[in-house]
């Protein structure tokens, strides 16, 4: 009795013992094959400080640039106590900013967002229910059709030079990566920006027959918040005619 | 008899104790050894670098730009109370970007056009005017109908194609400014815009100019906004 318990536990330890060693060994052989991928690390973990130092260095730049616009805004005010003529001047400037997109602003409107239907319902080709770049360009265009000052797509301001571009299968908009679900922001009349898209056999409908999961919230108060553009408008190749 | 039982438990509970946490090891290590991901991690975190880098060299500019206005405020304010020519400056550049103004410089004209059956519909005009701004388009026309912020081009009673709420027909004359190698090469990728429109069967043409001329927006007086407002500071 008591020599079976000893044999019992001999095993059990054995048993054990082998399945540690096992362990080790596959561990040291996973480790080993880690570590051919070292100098592709390395440069990678540079590159990332380096995108890092870049990043701040551009935010730091941008605050900057920012203090400098108050500045800016500060003196145009004192300038345009001088007469009349600086008066309206300075306040066109104001509009024409807020027309491109220069400027935060706020007022009702609606919030369309697109999402990439789930994949473990839908049957199917996975193209028909994920949200395309060509999506979110008729979906902007239907909301100027219906009159919409300001419109946003996840933060980025839409504008007259707006592109929205897919790379690989990562959409850009303004050239800044956007990605699902899709929060398509429009300032003006509520109830003509809702019907545009709402509309039976609109491109809302059409995106829900195919599977991409539509929401649209319609928002009387002055509660939407639209960012201005973040990047900046420049003259390369155009110049005025004189 | 019990004493050795319970001690065999423990060590069995140890034992497999150990076991578990080198398995959870494994995970761990196996979930950073995905060498097929890292040459890909590589690319994007170059071109990651590159756009923090040009963007902030477009800052830069505009803090130098910034920084002239801001000498010349100051120079005229100090000076006398006459109209700010700085402000007047800053209209002048502000309506250019708008588009109240006719622009000269190189780029791109496209024509687009029915052929047999196949007619060039609103959103052929729609996906080229996208294209030409991500390939860096700074002033676009339509049928000589400025694009501004809040153009859209829609279909309306079959086949009548708006721009700025005025009817426009076929052929389609897209002109735009900017980089015109870069537009040629941005519309003949493989599988891009021009393929497209020629596996349809419709018709596309373009030219590449050293100087083509966009008129201005002419209804000035519809760019209002009724329903934004700028948000206040917090």
């Amino acid at each position: 009795m008591l020599k079976q318990g000893k044999i019992n536990i001999a095993i059990i330890l054995g048993i054990m013992c082998l399945f540690l060693t096992f362990g080790i060994f596959l561990q040291i052989k996973t480790v080993k094959n880690s570590t051919t991928g070292v100098g592709k690390t390395q440069i990678e973990n540079e590159l990332r400080d380096n995108v890092l130092r870049w990043k701040e260095k551009y935010d730091n730049l941008y605050s900057k640039s920012e203090k400098k616009e108050k500045e800016l805004e500060n003196l145009r005010q004192e300038a345009s106590n001088s007469d009349e003529t600086s008066k309206n001047l300075s306040s066109e400037l104001e509009k024409y900013n807020s027309l491109l997109g220069l400027t935060d602003v706020e007022g009702p409107g609606i919030i369309v967002t697109l999402n990439d239907g789930d994949s473990s319902i839908m049957k199917g080709s996975a193209t028909n229910y994920i949200v395309h770049d060509g999506d979110l360009l008729e979906i902007v265009n239907e909301l100027k059709n219906a009159g919409a000052e300001a419109i946003s797509i996840n933060g980025q301001r839409i504008i007259s030079r707006t592109g929205i571009e897919c790379v690989g299968n990562v959409i850009t908009v303004n050239g800044e990566k956007v990605g699902a679900p899709f929060v398509i922001k429009s300032i003006g009349l509520t109830s003509k920006l809702y019907g545009a898209i709402a509309r039976p056999m609109g491109y809302a409908e059409l995106l829900e027959n195919y599977g991409v999961q539509v929401k649209i919230e319609q928002v009387d108060k002055n509660t939407i918040k639209i960012p201005k553009y973040e990047g900046i408008y420049k003259f390369d190749f155009a110049s005025n005619i004189e | 008899m019990k004493e050795r039982i319970t001690m065999a438990i423990s060590i069995g509970c140890v034992s497999l104790i150990l076991v578990m946490l080198m398995f959870t090891q494994f995970k761990t290590v196996d979930k950073t050894d995905i060498t097929a991901i890292e040459t890909m991690r590589e690319t994007e975190l170059r071109s990651e670098l590159s756009s923090w880098k040009s963007k902030y060299d477009e800052v830069e500019k505009k803090v130098s730009e910034q920084d002239i206005k801001i000498s010349e405020y100051k120079e005229e304010l100090k000076d006398d109370a006459n109209t700010s020519s700085t402000l007047e400056g800053e209209v002048k550049e502000a309506e250019a970007y708008l588009g109240l103004t006719p622009l000269n410089g190189e780029g791109i004209i496209v024509t687009l056009s029915d052929k047999d059956i196949y007619n060039i519909e609103y959103d052929d005009i729609l996906r080229l005017v996208n294209e030409l701004n991500i390939a860096g388009a700074e002033a676009i026309s339509v049928n000589d109908e400025r694009i501004v912020a809040m153009s859209d081009i829609t279909l309306v009673n079959n086949r009548i194609v708006l721009v700025n709420t005025r009817k426009i027909s076929g052929p389609y004359i897209i002109k735009a400014i900017g980089d015109k190698k870069y537009f040629e090469s941005a519309l003949n990728i493989k599988g891009g815009y021009i393929d497209s429109i020629v596996v349809n069967g419709k018709g596309i043409e373009y030219s590449l100019e050293d100087s083509i001329t966009i008129p201005a927006y002419e209804e000035k007086e519809k760019l209002e906004m009724q329903y934004a407002k700028q948000s206040k500071e917090d």
